[in-house]
């Protein structure tokens, strides 16, 4: 069973969106916020560089923030959860397979629950704590 | 009150802001008391935030020149005080 102690590497971001310039503007955000230790990585668009989702662009940046420490997904809506859960699932959870390695999809707003994660994973906390920061995004009120 | 046998009585320090309090300073507030044993709250008018989830300081909305009050308890509430009160009013 994973102790829970967090790997040298931060828990890995990846922020999903119908639109790439979206997903772009929000990982400056999470930098600022989140300092120059954030590992974050994009997939907003369509291969062919439209409005839309793309599998392998997710697929991609799941492997590029994937550092050992485990990544938390963020999407937008509609097709972005979709693709998301289809490029998790077909990850599929291997017998054998540490927690570090895992890839969560989280419940919450696309923009709060990143800043959040981002701000917590900058801390070096593991990927349970990562997700419970993402998540509780769900309730924080703005007004 | 705090029983006489707790060591860890409660910090208060005010700090004027000198830009608003967004995504930046309050995420290097947050990085900042992560790893202090302290329990650390922001308050702001009649609103308070745990300064350990960004969102809540955010949702704060202290803008520049607004007085933000920091309470830290804690075995580290001292260094927690410390820490809050030079990011808060070095934040840019």
């Amino acid at each position: 069973m994973h102790d829970g102690a967090p790997g040298p590497e931060p828990v890995g971001i990846v922020l999903v969106s119908h639109s790439e310039s979206l997903v772009r503007g929000l990982r400056e955000l999470l930098l600022q916020v989140g300092g120059p230790g954030v590992a974050v990585a994009v997939a907003g668009g369509t291969e062919d560089g439209r409005l839309g989702t793309s599998y392998a662009r997710i697929a991609d940046a799941i492997t590029s923030v994937d550092q050992g420490s485990g990544v938390v997904v963020l999407a937008d809506l509609g097709s972005a959860v979709l693709t998301a859960r289809t490029v998790l699932a077909d990850r599929g959870s291997r017998p054998g397979t540490s927690e570090e390695r895992a890839v969560a999809l989280v419940d919450a707003p696309l923009v709060e629950g990143a800043v959040a994660a981002a701000v917590i994973a900058a801390t070096g906390a593991d990927l349970a704590t990562v997700r419970a920061a993402a998540e509780e995004a769900r309730h924080a009120r703005k007004l | 009150m705090p029983a006489s046998s707790d060591p860890a009585a409660a910090i208060e320090e005010r700090v004027v802001l000198p830009v608003a309090l967004h995504a930046r300073p309050a995420g290097a507030l947050v990085r900042a008391v992560a790893g202090l044993d302290a329990q650390v709250e922001l308050r702001f008018g009649d609103r308070a935030a745990d300064a350990r989830g960004v969102l809540g300081v955010l949702g704060l909305g202290a803008s520049a020149g607004a007085t933000v009050v920091i309470r830290a308890s804690g075995p580290a509430a001292a260094e927690a005080a410390r820490v809050a009160v030079e990011v808060l009013s070095t934040a840019e």
